[in-house]
């Protein structure tokens, strides 16, 4: 059966190959065929991988070093996707995927652009599928086959992180199918309000997955590592930020170019960026030049290989770019303060941004390279990172109804007086009643800012209550989007500022108070899993009338010789009580006493929500109708 | 042997999961435990680690919080013991760190100054621009 697959996995090479040949020489309809064509053969493929994986045949040199027998039968599929070869021939399926719904979906009213897409696309599916097969190839077998799997890291043993590697990748390879729009378009010299359009909801197709996939992860670090964080600056956090943000620009450089044919070459620079930012994403993960603790499967002559096709890839679009870009520049003239001016201002900060966060994390590199060892971690980000992000939030609900071309600023002050008087009122509230510093007092005011901004936005354009339902759902997406982005500004502000952590350490009985609630150690017993075995204490919580228990657990998994703590997270309405096992300790009088890492983490649930909504915003966007736009000003020389 | 001994001296000085009384300097004490970096893990503050080591130096922060030194002595004395490593907020005179803290800033005002240079005056000539509502070229 796995021969099956490595068979078809070599006839989706040779497809894409043909895809992209076709495609490149601007045959539209052979190419979107051997698309479709090297789409599904490449399915069959991941699909007796998954088989392998669903019956434990442990002959699959793969299968016995990332499954068990004892696995529950849900893990064993998500291990399919769980390792290296295994992810990246995910990886293939996905480019694979793009491609044939392109084919299908673009309705081939510029065949020669649309084959040449498909053609980039071809060339990037091509390069992924000679690495998953030279490189990487998941289709080994063992001989003897051993009679037991080596198990999967237990840490991913988990239902956010069996879905979390497929949403990114969406999201990564989608930033290849805008690559190739941008590839077109540069050899064709037209990126312009119709290559837009079209990009423009490919770029979401892409920024919405990718979105979920970083929350996900999030998510899944909060309650896995037992830190109490959501957000750690890791190295691999920031090589999924680094494509979301410039993803994030690419957004709104995008609708310049839809609306007003201008920032095409911008657009198309950003587009290549986007693309190049997810393979350093794929190539930091995966080479291990950075410690992480996301760090799962390294291997520095893959790292290598990966990095030769960022720089292939990423040089010849650069190349591209350099030559074309002066075909595909025009639009009519804005002046600073401009709908046009605001949109550059957002994409300014947000590459910024970018370079920022890649600073941080390849700085270490950069240093050790030349004999120092540094380290730069949270509080680095938290200063650059963090206010240059605040500059065009606070920007944000002011210049988004800001006209095209010239913008009238006559109501300017209003909205400066209305930002100080927010500010002024966390303020007064932060030394009275809220009991917080000034800087969490400006960032909570920044947040409902943001609320505020989107709500009244929505407003001006509506104008009366019964217009609202009719609103196009793209002036819904960018509202929610916008409205999610205040909310999660004000989840982290209060993470950031209104966290504890206590560490407690008690005996069975003892109880303790924390953070208002008071802590008491029932009982503390042994237990066991199908793949594991645990201690799981019971703790009861109280504040007034209202009690609850919680069950945190420190387990090992034998087969991988790993311990992993599962935290017990009691939502209290206002906040998070989450509680982490640590070690037992007997002292000289023969008691036992087990530590506790106990967090009061107050309404993080906001942060989860605003990165929801700021997905969902997304979504609506996309579905929202397509504007028809003429080439009325967009045409380019 | 000296982290050791250094240990030992830290048990007697605090209690072993012992907070500080005061609520102030617990919380900058916490601050400070998460930008120093647990010395035998792999990209961890001390705040987050379990191990024994991290445990001993978060003793050392509150102690030396407790006896009334500031961040910047703090972080110097385990700058000097440990090396720069294990600050995550690298200190601005060491390794290139003025190019670390000063890049980002340098590149959004250059970056702002370029695009106000190279905005569009349409054409170099310099004709009234025309405001276009947002509505007018449909949704946002």
């Amino acid at each position: 059966m796995i021969e099956a697959g490595h068979f078809a996995a070599f006839l989706a090479l040779v497809f894409s190959g043909l895809q992209a040949g076709f495609g490149l020489a601007g045959d539209r309809a052979r190419s979107g065929l051997f698309a479709k064509i090297a789409f599904t053969t490449m399915v069959f493929a991941f699909l007796t991988l998954v088989w392998a994986f669903a019956r434990s045949d442990f002959s699959v040199e793969l299968v016995a070093s990332h499954s068990h027998t004892l696995k529950p039968f849900g893990y064993k599929i998500a291990g399919t996707w769980g390792n290296h070869e295994g992810s990246m021939a995910l990886w293939c399926v996905v480019a694979l995927g793009f491609a044939a719904s392109a084919a299908w979906l673009m309705k081939s009213d510029r065949p020669a652009f649309e084959a040449r897409t498909l053609g980039a696309q071809g060339l990037l599916s091509f390069g992924s599928l000679a690495y998953l097969l030279f490189a990487s190839s998941p289709f080994t077998r063992l001989d003897p086959a051993p009679l037991q799997g080596q198990g999967l890291n237990p840490l991913l043993q988990d239902p956010a992180l069996a879905i979390h590697p497929p949403m990114l990748y969406i999201g990564y390879v989608g930033y290849s199918f805008v690559f190739a729009l941008a590839a077109a378009g540069l050899i064709e010299g037209r990126i312009d309000r119709q290559w837009a359009t079209t990009a423009r909801n490919w770029a979401l197709a892409a920024f919405v997955p990718l979105t979920l996939g970083i929350a996900l992860g999030s998510y899944w670090a909060y309650y896995e590592l037992g830190w109490g964080g959501w957000w750690f600056w890791d190295p691999v956090e920031n090589a999924s930020l680094m494509p979301w943000l410039i993803g994030a620009a690419l957004m709104h450089s995008i609708i310049v170019t839809e609306k007003r044919g201008s920032f095409s070459a911008w657009t198309a620079l950003l587009a290549v960026l986007a693309f190049c930012f997810s393979m350093l994403g794929a190539f930091l993960v995966r080479s291990g030049v950075l410690t992480s603790v996301h760090a799962f499967a390294v291997d520095p002559l893959r790292g290598s290989l990966l990095l030769a096709g960022l720089l292939v890839f990423g040089g010849a679009a650069l190349l591209l770019f350099a030559l074309r870009a002066p075909k595909v520049s025009g639009g009519p003239s804005w002046t600073a303060a401009s709908r046009e001016g605001a949109l550059m201002g957002n994409n300014l900060v947000l590459t910024v941004a970018t370079a920022t966060v890649m600073l941080g994390t390849l700085f270490p590199l950069l240093a050790e390279a030349l004999g120092e060892t540094i380290s730069v971690g949270e509080p680095y980000f938290n200063l650059t990172f963090t206010p240059i992000m605040a500059l065009a939030l606070i920007a944000l609900p002011v210049v988004q109804a800001w006209a095209w071309g010239r913008a009238d600023l006559s109501s300017l002050w209003k909205w400066a007086a209305g930002f100080a008087g927010l500010v002024g009122l966390f303020w007064l509230a932060g030394i009275g009643p809220l009991d917080i510093p000034l800087l969490a007092g400006f960032g909570l005011a920044l947040g409902v800012w943001l609320v505020f901004g989107a709500a009244q936005e929505i407003w001006r354009r509506a104008k009366t209550a019964a217009r609202l339902p009719k609103m196009p759902l793209r002036v819904w997406g960018m509202t929610i989007a916008h409205a999610g982005l205040g909310i999660f500004v004000i989840g982290a502000v209060l993470q950031t500022s209104g966290r504890t952590q206590t560490t407690l350490a008690l005996q069975e009985g003892e109880s303790q108070p924390v953070a208002g609630w008071v802590v008491q150690l029932e009982d503390v017993s042994s237990i066991e899993g199908p793949n594991w075995y645990a201690d799981r204490a019971t703790l009861s919580v109280r504040k007034g009338s209202a009690r609850s228990e919680l069950q945190p657990q420190k387990r090992y998994y034998p087969a991988a010789r790993m311990p992993t703590s599962e935290t017990a997270i009691h939502k209290t309405g206002t906040g998070d009580l989450y509680v982490a096992l640590g070690d037992g300790r007997r002292n000289r009088e023969g008691e036992t006493r087990w530590t506790f890492e106990i967090f009061h983490n107050p309404l993080i649930d906001l942060i989860y929500l605003g990165v929801a909504l700021i997905a969902l915003g997304g979504g609506l966007s996309m579905a929202g109708k397509r504007t028809r736009t003429s080439n009325r000003t967009g045409e380019t020389a | 042997m000296k982290t050791l001994f250094a240990s030992l001296i830290l048990l007697f000085a605090a209690g072993a999961q012992g907070q500080l009384d005061d609520p102030k300097e617990e919380a900058r004490a916490q601050d400070l435990m998460r930008e120093i970096r647990c010395v035998a893990c792999e990209n961890e503050p001390i705040s987050n680690s379990a191990s024994d080591i991290a445990a001993d130096m978060r003793e050392r922060v509150r102690a030396m919080v407790a006896d009334g030194q500031s961040d910047e002595q703090i972080r110097d004395w385990f700058a000097e013991r440990y090396g720069e490593f294990v600050l995550f907020r690298p200190r601005p005179g060491g390794a290139g760190g003025l190019l670390l803290w000063g890049t980002p800033f340098i590149l959004l005002l250059a970056g702002g100054a370029l695009v106000y240079v190279l905005r569009r005056h349409g054409g170099g000539r310099r004709e009234p621009v025309e405001p276009v509502p947002p509505e007018d070229a449909g949704s946002p």
